[in-house]
């Protein structure tokens, strides 16, 4: 004969273990000075698994893409000028992009009117970018990157949602920071290039 | 001086006088406090970003720590309301009227680009360019999805709004303002009531619009194992190719359909699940006035739906199908949406890349660019005033009379908005008594036009549109579209991006499961501890998929002939440890948690039985079929990528019951384990991407069926390709949306609280079956 209700016990016995491990591992968590301020990020781990946003951050990958953003040769603090900037206006990432959320100006020599090759104005629409990322794949000056910022919430969106040229704009100090393995790698390429 | 106001004088010098707004404003920080802290939301998600917004509310995040984790069912009950995800017209009027039935004081968070303003599917003919049109929003989250910490950034910043309020000026306790929105109205088009006259006062000066002339193609010549039969002659064929034992193609995989110049092309592909055979492709067409073709649905039940979104999307009338009207537009849309002549309001070219937005591209939004202003159009003359609502029609049901009593049938509306519809998922539900005698799915409030999009858009944009078809899902989505494009073009991924794409797929179909599992306990009512365990699981998987891809969701890492880009150095290690350690014990856990369980087992056997032949009948897919003893699967039976190297089972149960689909699923977690196991083994050294990578890529005329085990079933792509560097043709085959052709059968007899667990064991999402 079958006792009613032994399984269910068995099977509650599962939600006490996680129970007594948020304890324990809380425990663990503030003696063990190898786990302070360590973030719940591990497949071994146990226990309580909140991150405590907005007091300590989930760690994101290098490859982490919110929204795209363009990059010019500076340090971070400066303002973009042309003549750093690394977009040379060749419309490939307007021309990938899915959703069709970037448009592009592109600079005219004002002594002549001829076309040179750089953006004069840039916009991205952020309401309609689906963030996928593919503009900074097939970009091929290196030029637009996907940014990690996240932390977009506003108050108004009729204005503050369509990114201008200047708002774009980041340094290329603030990339080789957010995104090291990448920039490394983009860098050799360009020592290997100009060897050549 | 008299002697009040000399009293006066010394109540001034002596006491202080507040003023009754000064004395209101001592208590707005406790006012405030109180209100920053409990914002309930409602619990109500429409599409993608509703799936970060439940992780917010799982243990990772713990949105709980912000007072905000009473996700409230009803909207009396709720302060408010994260409109998540995409907003379409079908929907809109549902959501207008949950915010009226909210009471004061009342937030919106608008998430994510599709619900601030149409995002990427803003183009299609069923979105609302933005939900702030029709509700106040208080905070705007850009990305697509926002992560879960973004939302919670977001809920901070509404927590920072509230602080600045103040009881004087807030607009619940003042008299003039009343909240009521008026509700739109599904008309030829989305109806905005508040612009009655206008829309009046436009239509009057409209011209009867020509149909709009844009490239088309003619039918390109069949390619092998294609039967073109007449019209008249077709349900012979059918009967003859299902029924003779040395053809018995018993399996309807897809049906749809192609607009050509001069014809409508029904097509339909047929396999068979009881011997490997080659499949046969059934092509029927029919005339471009006034177009009919014979139903398929006498000979296999599983076309119903498909030929309802035809005649839907298409206009193809299916001559004996016993309930033909829409399915993803509502009765009463003007026009059909998929023909190559239907042009949607915001329509700029024929196909991308738009040539408005390079050399001189100035952001213009389009709403800008059109009359209306905005995602409508209406026919020549339509007078608002005059129109009446078409009443919903749906199959009557009669009157029973049982042995000596009559009782009168009762009709129950479940959804769209309800917590246990996984979606904007709506059924139509007449009881008699207790019992259910007939169940209608209704869809379509999600419908985001994904195809219509697809076809406009070049081969590589649809990759990261198909991240959102079932968006738990996105790399197995991805893989489907890879290989079917690959079909086509005759290109062969390298060893280790087959190697990374098999990884990536089957790590997709044991987060699937988990959370496919972890629901289907939601709807019985144990209510989020055993979601709350999967999740965790599917966020460690997460983390592989965002540190490979750059997406916890959308991850859109397949290209054609590869993957985006090599796994990071720190990606083996740790999904060794998942595949290795935590897995395998969190699968063994769910298993002793649940399996046993007898209230689980009380509520599961026996109920929601999809017989053998009826599973096969109505094309049920994925678990649900193997569920009921059909040994069918893709990886085995029509073997793609490297799956015919790695040595696992095809799990199958008998019964067909809600029990029997769960089980499937777990049994399909170790086998995916197994899989796991000898592919990080294998995994090779090498290139990840075959050829050079191109953007622009050009497909050689001709169509191609491509078909995987998708977690919820097959998913196929069906492709025609005219040569060019976009899709003439691109229709999903869809495995939430043709498993649901069965719900009314299994739901038949059982109690509304089964219905629940029925539609949580088939496994549906939205995104997928509305696309």
């Amino acid at each position: 004969m079958r006792i009613y209700g032994l399984e269910l016990l068995r099977g509650l016995s599962v939600t006490l273990g996680h129970f007594i491990a948020s304890y324990t591992e809380g425990f663990k968590r503030t003696f063990a000075n190898r786990l302070r301020g360590q973030v719940r990020q591990d497949p071994s781990e146990r226990g309580i698994f909140t991150v405590q946003y907005p007091e300590e951050r989930l760690r994101v990958p290098e490859r982490f893409r919110v929204l795209p953003v363009l990059i010019f040769n500076g340090k971070e603090g400066e303002k973009w000028t042309p003549a750093a900037e690394r977009c040379t206006a060749c419309g490939i990432c307007a021309k990938v992009c899915p959703p069709q959320c970037i448009w592009i100006v592109q600079a005219k020599d004002p002594a002549s009117g001829k076309p040179t090759p750089k953006a004069s104005e840039f916009f991205i629409d952020v309401d309609v970018c689906m963030n996928c990322g593919l503009c900074a794949e097939f970009c091929p000056f290196d030029a637009i990157k996907m940014d990690h910022t996240f932390e977009l919430g506003g108050q108004e969106r009729k204005v503050s949602h369509i990114f201008d040229i200047d708002k774009l704009h980041v340094s290329t100090e603030y990339y080789a920071k957010t995104h090291p393995k990448a920039w490394a790698q983009e860098e050799e390429a360009r020592r290997k290039k100009a060897v050549k | 001086m008299n002697e009040e106001q000399v009293l006066e004088q010394e109540v001034r010098r002596h006491v202080l006088i507040t003023p009754w707004d000064g004395l209101l404003k001592l208590l707005d920080p406790v006012y405030n406090w109180g209100r920053r802290n409990s914002i309930w939301p409602l619990q109500f998600g429409l599409a993608c970003c509703a799936i970060e917004m439940i992780c917010t509310a799982a243990s990772r995040f713990d949105i709980a720590r912000f007072g905000s984790e009473l996700f409230r069912a009803s909207p009396r009950q709720a302060d408010l309301m994260i409109v998540s995800g995409t907003v379409t017209k079908k929907m809109v009027p549902m959501i207008v009227r949950l915010y009226n039935q909210m009471p004061e004081p009342k937030y919106v968070i608008s998430m994510g680009a599709c619900a601030t303003a149409g995002g990427p599917f803003k183009e299609g003919y069923n979105v609302v360019s933005g939900i702030d049109k029709f509700l106040p929003v208080d905070v705007y989250i850009p990305g697509c999805p926002p992560t879960p910490q973004a939302l919670l950034h977001a809920l901070i910043s509404l927590q920072k709004k509230i602080d600045g309020q103040s009881l004087t000026s807030v607009r619940w306790y003042r008299k003039e303002t009343d909240s009521e929105i008026p509700v739109p109205a599904l008309g030829p088009d989305l109806l905005d009531v508040r612009r009655g006259q206008e829309i009046k006062a436009k239509c009057a000066g409209l011209e009867e619009t020509k149909p709009a002339v844009l490239p088309t193609m003619i039918p390109a010549p069949l390619p092998g194992n294609t039967l073109l039969v007449k019209a008249e002659e077709l349900l012979a064929t059918a009967k003859r190719l299902k029924l003779q034992p040395d053809l018995a193609y018993d399996y309807l995989a897809n049906l749809t359909c192609t607009d050509y110049q001069d014809c409508y092309e029904v097509v339909s592909h047929l396999y068979s699940t009881r011997r490997p055979s080659p499949p046969i492709t059934l092509k029927v067409r029919a005339r471009k006035e006034d177009p009919r073709v014979p139903s398929l649905t006498p000979v296999w039940p599983g076309a119903d739906f498909q030929e309802r979104e035809v005649w839907d999307l298409y206009g193809v009338r299916f001559d004996g199908h016993p309930n033909l009207k829409r399915i993803l537009m509502w009765e009463g849309f003007e026009g059909h949406p998929m023909r190559r002549d239907y042009l949607e309001p915001y329509y700029e070219a024929p196909g991308k890349i738009f040539p408005s937005r390079w050399k001189e591209g100035r952001h213009q939004r389009a709403e800008e660019r059109v009359p209306w202003a905005d995602n409508v159009k209406y026919p020549a003359g339509f007078d608002p005033a005059a129109w009446r609502p078409s009443a919903e029609e749906f199959q009557p049901v009669a009157s029973r009379t049982l042995e000596k009593l009559k009782t009168d049938t009762l009709v129950v509306n479940l959804g769209p908005q309800h917590p246990s519809t996984h979606g904007v998922f709506r059924m139509r539900i007449v009881v008699d008594g207790e019992r259910i005698v007939a169940l209608e799915p209704v869809m379509g409030y999600m419908h985001r036009n994904h195809e219509k999009i697809g076809e406009r858009n070049t081969y590589l944009m649809n990759f990261p549109y198909t991240d959102r078809l079932d968006y738990l899902c996105s790399m197995s989505n991805n893989l489907a579209y890879a290989i079917s494009v690959e079909k086509m073009m005759g290109i062969k991924p390298t060893e280790r991006a087959e190697y990374i794409r098999v990884i990536m797929a089957e790590l997709t179909r044991i987060l699937n499961h988990f959370w496919a599992i972890g629901f289907l306990l939601n709807d019985l009512g144990a209510f989020f501890t055993p979601a709350l365990y999967a999740i965790e699981e599917r966020e460690l998987i997460l983390d592989l998929f965002e540190m490979a891809s750059g997406s916890r969701m959308m991850c859109n890492y397949l290209r054609f002939g590869g993957v985006a880009a090599d796994l990071p150095e720190e990606f083996l290690p740790l999904a060794a440890a998942l595949v290795n350690g935590r897995l395998p014990k969190a699968i063994e856990q769910m298993d002793r948690y649940l399996t046993r369980n007898e209230i689980l087992l009380n509520r599961c056997r026996g109920v929601g039985v999809l017989p053998r032949e009826a599973a096969i009948a109505y094309s049920a897919a994925g678990p649900v079929l193997r569920a009921s003893g059909v040994k069918y699967d893709l990886r085995k039976a029509d073997p793609y990528s490297i799956y015919d190297r790695f040595d696992f089972e095809i799990p199958t149960f008998p019964d067909g019951d809600v029990y029997a689909r769960y089980r499937v699923r777990i049994a399909e977690m170790w086998q995916s384990l197994a899989i796991l196991r000898q592919a990080l083994k294998g995994l090779p050294a090498g290139e990840v991407q075959a050829g050079k990578k191109l953007w622009n890529l050009r497909v050689p005329a001709g169509e191609a069926y491509g078909r995987t085990e998708g977690p919820k079933g097959e998913l196929g792509f069906y492709l025609v390709s005219d040569g060019t560097d976009h899709p003439y043709r691109y229709h999903v085959r869809a495995p939430s949306f043709i498993n649901l052709t069965a719900l009314g059968l299994m739901c038949q007899g059982h109690l509304v609280a089964d219905v629940v667990a029925i539609l949580g064991s088939i496994d549906i999402v939205l995104g997928e079956t509305d696309r």
